[in-house]
């Protein structure tokens, strides 16, 4: 089944393309990465998808039902997060959550139940009570998520969820994701943090200049850049005559020192792995270590994005 | 019976906005200001130095409570909504668009009404008045109310995030409509030419159902008050939604140009 669907979604601001006629589907208990440098239309394709920016043109289906057509239906199958916290800082996080709840029509025992069962889930319970102005940043992202789950949808939008968050909050962001996402909730996850994604998405797409350019898992993705395959080296010794060698080889894309170590790019491991032995070999170096590394998403990322640029 | 179940939901969507609207902005400095001190030292203003009969003070007052109180909210609502981003959170709910502008209305209506309800109380032990018919003041408060709030609300459409620029465009609307509705001085008096303009103002006809009800006079007559003021309700209304379609995609672009001009 189909959680999310978009038919050629498209959006100009005035003579501005932000988005341009986007096509994917999003698989019911999957959790999707939607990555895209700043300026790309991640913001603009979520707030599409959820009703709040009207398309140009194409449309979008939300469990099957049209976001232009069936808005109401539709909307009451997601909850989103947004990417500012927008949660009444004059209101306590108690309150913040009835009021969700009275807006998707939650019967009153229910929503207080479920309320507290939330508050606990995300650690807020002792401070329920307190306005929210009184919060970290931290805590409010996580009221703001809790905010987002109360009337139990079968899909959330999560945009830049973890955005300014310190590491503790992050981990704690990234687990109820993976907890949600165990227990049935589809996820929508719009990010920059390449290395989020690659921990949390089941599927990738990265849109560059309002087009998707790639689609895919992960892996694959890593995989589909062969180009951005390295190799790691620490000889016993370092001098920079050896990277002017090592940039000499055709085999070799690029060659650049981290720390104490060489990154070879190649497209072809093996051969440029003998190489190097023979290399060292003849120079009398010794290697202390030697690692083949498939490409970063990061880097896959970087490949797309700035191939496109050139 | 599905189209009367979607309303129950809509309006009970609304009052649960306006409930939450009340406890966050009530207390505000600009809805004090503009809906509280301001009728109030434009009401002094009036009455300093004028001999000026009770029933027409105590109308008087209550129209330019009506009109400033119930208009001062929208316009506050509104802009500080979008600079939290807090309406997005509305805007997201299975709930029309329409809900949460009744929502405001009615955070408006209870706002005014509370407010109006004042200068009546007073009149009644202190100055000893007398409501000729107390049915047609609680008509003429709710439907002023309603109409009033309805104006603040078009305004408020424009999708700006500072509540100073839209109170300061309304103002430019609201301070005219005193000196063109019969406010300070009574409808009949006024020269046929500006009669005739007072026809175009709301405040023509809440101030004239709220004279009715204190003292029996009216320049017009209460359903045609009732009438006048419903059909401008309807205006405001529509007139702020198209606004807020009309001017949600023009001011995201124009934020989007700005972003991409820096990259």
């Amino acid at each position: 089944m189909i959680a999310i669907e978009s038919i050629g979604l498209t959006k100009y601001y005035g003579r501005l393309l932000a988005v341009d006629h986007i096509y994917f589907k999003v698989n019911v208990g999957e959790v999707f990465g939607f990555l895209g440098p700043n300026g790309a239309g991640k913001t603009t394709t979520i707030r599409m998808l959820t009703g709040l920016t009207k398309p140009t043109e194409g449309t979008a289906k939300i469990f099957g039902y049209n976001i232009l057509r069936e808005k109401i239906m539709a909307k009451k199958m997601f909850g989103v997060v947004p990417e500012f916290t927008n949660i009444y800082d004059g209101l306590t996080a108690w309150d913040n959550l009835m009021f969700m709840g009275e807006l998707y029509r939650i019967p009153k025992y229910e929503r207080e139940k479920y309320g507290l069962e939330l508050l606990k889930i995300f650690g807020l319970y002792e401070r329920r009570n307190d306005l929210v102005k009184t919060f970290s940043k931290g805590m409010k992202r996580k009221l703001c998520i809790a905010m987002a789950l109360i009337h139990k949808p079968r899909l959330l939008f999560l945009d830049e969820p973890t955005s300014g968050l310190d590491i503790h909050s992050t981990i704690i962001i990234r687990n109820i994701i993976r907890k949600l996402n165990e227990e049935g909730v589809t996820v929508f996850l719009t990010t920059h943090n390449i290395e989020e994604a690659n921990i949390l998405c089941d599927r990738i797409a990265i849109i560059y200049r309002g087009r998707i350019i790639a689609i895919n898992t992960p892996e694959r993705l890593k995989m589909a850049i062969k180009k951005v395959q390295s190799i790691v080296i620490a000889f016993n010794r370092f001098s920079p005559k050896i990277l002017e060698d090592l940039r000499k080889n055709s085999l070799i894309n690029d060659v650049r020192k981290e720390g104490d170590k060489i990154r070879l790019y190649t497209s072809d491991p093996p051969d440029v792995l003998e190489y190097i032995f023979q290399y060292a070999n003849r120079n009398g170096l010794k290697i202390i270590s030697i690692n083949t590394l498939r490409p970063s998403l990061e880097e896959v990322f970087l490949k797309l994005t700035g191939g496109m640029e050139k | 019976m599905k189209f009367l179940s979607r309303v129950i939901i809509e309006i009970n969507a609304s009052i649960a906005i306006a409930k939450r609207y009340i406890r966050l902005y009530y207390i505000r400095p600009g809805t004090i200001m503009f809906g509280l001190m301001f009728p109030f030292f434009m009401f002094l203003s009036f009455i300093v130095g004028r001999k000026i009969s009770i029933d027409l003070l105590i109308s008087s007052l209550v129209s330019m409570t009506l009109l400033f109180s119930s208009s001062s909210i929208g316009p506050m609502i509104l802009p500080m909504e979008r600079r939290l981003k807090t309406i997005e959170r509305l805007l997201v709910a299975p709930i029309s668009f329409y809900s949460i502008l009744f929502g405001i209305v009615l955070c408006s209506m209870f706002y005014s009404i509370s407010i109006s309800i004042v200068p009546i109380i007073f009149g009644l032990i202190f100055l000893k008045i007398n409501i000729i018919d107390p049915i047609v003041l609680i008509v003429g408060i709710f439907f002023s109310s309603i109409c009033f709030a309805s104006l603040g609300m078009m305004f408020a459409s424009y999708p700006t995030e500072y509540p100073g620029s839209v109170t300061m465009a309304l103002n430019f609307v609201r301070l005219p409509l005193l000196f063109i509705s019969g406010v300070f001085i009574p409808l009949e008096h006024l020269p046929s030419w500006q009669q005739a303009i007072a026809m175009f103002s709301p405040l023509s006809y809440c101030n004239d159902i709220i004279r009715y009800a204190v003292n029996g006079k009216a320049h017009y007559n209460v359903i045609i008050d009732i009438a006048a003021l419903t059909i401008f309700t309807a205006i405001f209304l529509t007139a702020g939604v198209k606004i807020h379609v009309a001017f949600s995609d023009t001011k995201a672009s124009k934020k989007k140009r700005k972003i991409n001009k820096f990259k």
